[in-house]
């Protein structure tokens, strides 16, 4: 069965032709890898491939479609894309691009202080939430100028990482 | 001699000291928050005792509780670790009252040397260099501002309880001055329950390098030579190496002597650091004394042979110190990296969470002093140090080169490390050569930001067939859970029975 798999900006076909045991044929945009390929360890595969050894870390994401993928040294956000992400996709495609409205922190944490209020004017790099995680305190600012829209948490909060925390009008 | 001892810490350095009470047969007591019922240090010790909530004020940092729990257990002494309590003199103070050994120093010497402004005084009066600045706490604003000026920017400004890069502001452009001491003030209350702060001249191409001390109760007092710690980020140390490719044995020589004068003009005892500031010129100045043992402790035991816990023990128990200044050697070179729980591509974010995988590096020279594990999930309340990977040869060159090969062969997946950043650092002209101060990271921001030389089309391909390869793997599994054989039930049956199950 092939897939599309994303990475960054890059859509890619991947089909798989041939497998015997960990000895894989995987066609990826029509280029033909033959590979052996092994889970040595949870999450972690050992990839021998025209006899250059590659060290792949995957980590799943928020959902069993998205991974992270590491090799030695780099790393990339992956997506499996199949019918349903599809549909998500276009659907989802108005609000990501409203994405400076919404404050929210990349690592879970705890709310230090909310300099603003609800209803209140701010302006582009005005500091709207200071979290603090690890013993550092992180001050978020807005992207663009406007009015508070929503304030949905309190400071003291415990947080979760990408959580929304603030939105501006 | 000392035989059970409650180390009042986490993470990798209560199980560095538990290594160390092992080794000489002394018993181990661990405490621990909420957080931390599944951490290493607790596994690590004979016996381990609740104490609290995970933030680390009704915790680690509960003076009545964790003295009530040295009661309990029968230890005879705590170890303070680094943070924490370790430079809190009340603390000390209270260990004596209550007839516990405190292996660390008095509360005087804690309380001289925590307060930057009496450590200043005390250093000038005791003949050690010190840079130009305020003496006096403060905590208005406008004097803070008034002073700055006359001084002359650029400035550094700094809590007066502080250390570990809280609380501190550099200013160098008249704009940023009120923001700044804004800043640093609530920083500080923040950090340590006191908005003072105090304010010296900004040395411009400073090295940071400390001296390491012993002292025994009997008055004998040895310094175990230098560390250069000038690697640093947000004013926090990220890389470390013993000897300095800046040190020349006359300079050694007299910061020692010193760093010995400044430990003795506060009657210190135990293991202490002095820092110094030390421009191109080898001119330097005294910064601080941390009075307890520091982050970067294992580059000085490589290369001196020395076990600084160990020595710590000893002193506590009254014991005179082993060495005498004449034997103290370096031999070799040795660096230590940090490896924290932060994202080098994303302005280094802390990064909590889960370890999936871990591969720590092994081999003749490394030494890694940890405390994360497979499944162990790193809490958000405390310090973002993963572990200290150590690498010790007999020359500088070596030492760095043996430092990539373990950075190469350290693998942690779950949580974004630093890892990527420290190879980048090895790998940058300035550190290679020995040429570099305080201001490294920024001057070379380009080449260690620098995302990794382009993937080429086939790492690319690689990455997306391993999650293909897993991804299908995966949903042939699903499919074999819903198709499993039934052993001759009714399939229909299960399923009723999952439907049920679901509706719970």
């Amino acid at each position: 069965m092939p897939l599309e798999i994303r990475l960054n900006d890059r859509l890619s076909n991947v089909e798989l032709v041939r497998k015997e045991k960990h000895y894989l044929e995987i066609l990826v945009d029509g280029k033909l890898y033959k590979l052996d390929v092994m889970q040595v360890e949870r999450g972690v595969y050992s990839i021998l491939y025209n006899g250059k050894s590659y060290n792949v870390e995957l980590i799943e994401g928020d959902s069993q479609k998205k991974y992270n993928v590491n090799t030695h040294y780099h790393s990339f956000d992956l997506e499996i894309i199949d019918a349903e992400t599809r549909y998500f996709l276009s659907r989802n495609k108005n609000l990501l691009d409203n994405d400076e409205s919404t404050i929210s922190s990349p690592m879970p944490g705890k709310v230090v202080k909310i300099p603003v209020k609800a209803g209140q004017d701010v302006e582009a790099g005005d500091t709207v939430i200071i979290v603090s995680a690890m013993k550092m305190e992180s001050e978020y600012k807005a992207g663009k100028g406007g009015k508070v829209k929503e304030i949905l948490v309190n400071e003291g909060d415990t947080i979760e990482g990408h959580q929304p925390l603030i939105t501006l009008e | 001699m000392i035989k059970k001892v409650l180390i009042a810490n986490r993470g990798e350095i209560a199980v560095r000291v538990m290594r160390s009470c092992r080794e000489m047969g002394i018993k181990t007591v661990a405490v621990f928050s909420d957080a931390d019922r599944t951490s290493l240090h607790v596994r690590h010790a004979d016996e381990a005792f609740h104490i609290g909530p995970s933030p680390s004020n009704e915790s680690y940092l509960n003076i009545d509780k964790i003295i009530q729990v040295t009661k309990k257990s029968k230890a005879h002494a705590i170890h303070p670790g680094y943070g924490f309590l370790s430079e809190n003199a009340d603390f000390s103070n209270r260990c004596e009252k209550e007839n516990i050994i405190f292996i660390g120093p008095s509360a005087y010497s804690i309380s001289t040397m925590g307060d930057k402004i009496t450590a200043r005084d005390t250093m000038m009066a005791a003949g050690v260099p010190v840079v130009p600045g305020t003496k006096e706490a403060i905590k208005d604003e406008a004097v803070a501002a008034r002073i700055i000026k006359e001084i002359g920017l650029p400035v550094m400004i700094k809590a007066s309880a502080g250390g570990g890069g809280k609380g501190m502001r550099l200013v160098k452009k008249d704009a940023d001055l009120i923001a700044s001491i804004r800043a640093a003030k609530s920083e500080a209350l923040s950090a340590f329950g006191d908005d003072s702060v105090y304010i010296e001249k900004y040395i411009v191409s400073p090295h940071h390098i400390e001296f390491q001390v012993l002292a025994d109760k009997k008055g004998n007092t040895i310094h175990l030579c230098e560390r250069e710690c000038s690697v640093q980020r947000r004013h926090q140390k990220v890389v470390e190496e013993t000897p300095s490719p800046l040190m020349t044995t006359e300079l050694r020589e007299k910061m020692g002597k010193d760093a010995v004068a400044a430990a003795k003009a506060v009657n210190y005892v135990g293991a202490g650091t002095i820092e110094f500031l030390v421009d191109n010129e080898l001119n330097y100045y005294f910064l601080e004394m941390n009075t307890r043992l520091q982050v970067e402790h294992p580059v000085t035991e490589c290369v001196v042979g020395v076990d600084l816990v160990k020595e710590q023990i000893r002193i506590a128990s009254g014991e005179k110190l082993t060495h005498k200044q004449k034997d103290i050697k370096q031999t070799g070179h040795a660096i230590e990296c940090r490896i924290y729980a932060e994202d080098p591509d994303n302005n280094f974010m802390p990064s909590p969470g889960k370890i999936q995988q871990i591969t720590e590096p092994q081999g003749l020279g490394v030494r890694t002093d940890g405390y994360v594990y497979e499944g162990y999930e790193i809490p958000l309340y405390y310090d973002p140090l993963i572990s200290k990977l150590i690498t010790w040869s007999e020359t500088r060159l070596d030492a760095i080169q043996r430092m990539k090969r373990a950075l190469y062969e350290y693998k942690i997946a779950g949580v974004k490390t630093s890892i990527s950043f420290l190879e980048k650092i090895m790998d940058t002209k300035d550190f290679y050569e020995g040429r570099y101060d305080t201001h490294f990271i920024e001057k070379n921001q380009n080449q260690l930001r620098a995302s990794n030389e382009s993937c080429s089309q086939e790492c690319e391909d690689i990455a997306i067939i391993t999650a293909f390869v897993d991804y299908t793997e995966k949903l042939k599994k699903l499919q074999a859970i819903h198709l499993a054989p039934t052993n001759g039930k009714s399939g229909w049956k299960s399923y009723g029975r999952k439907q049920g199950v679901e509706r719970m």
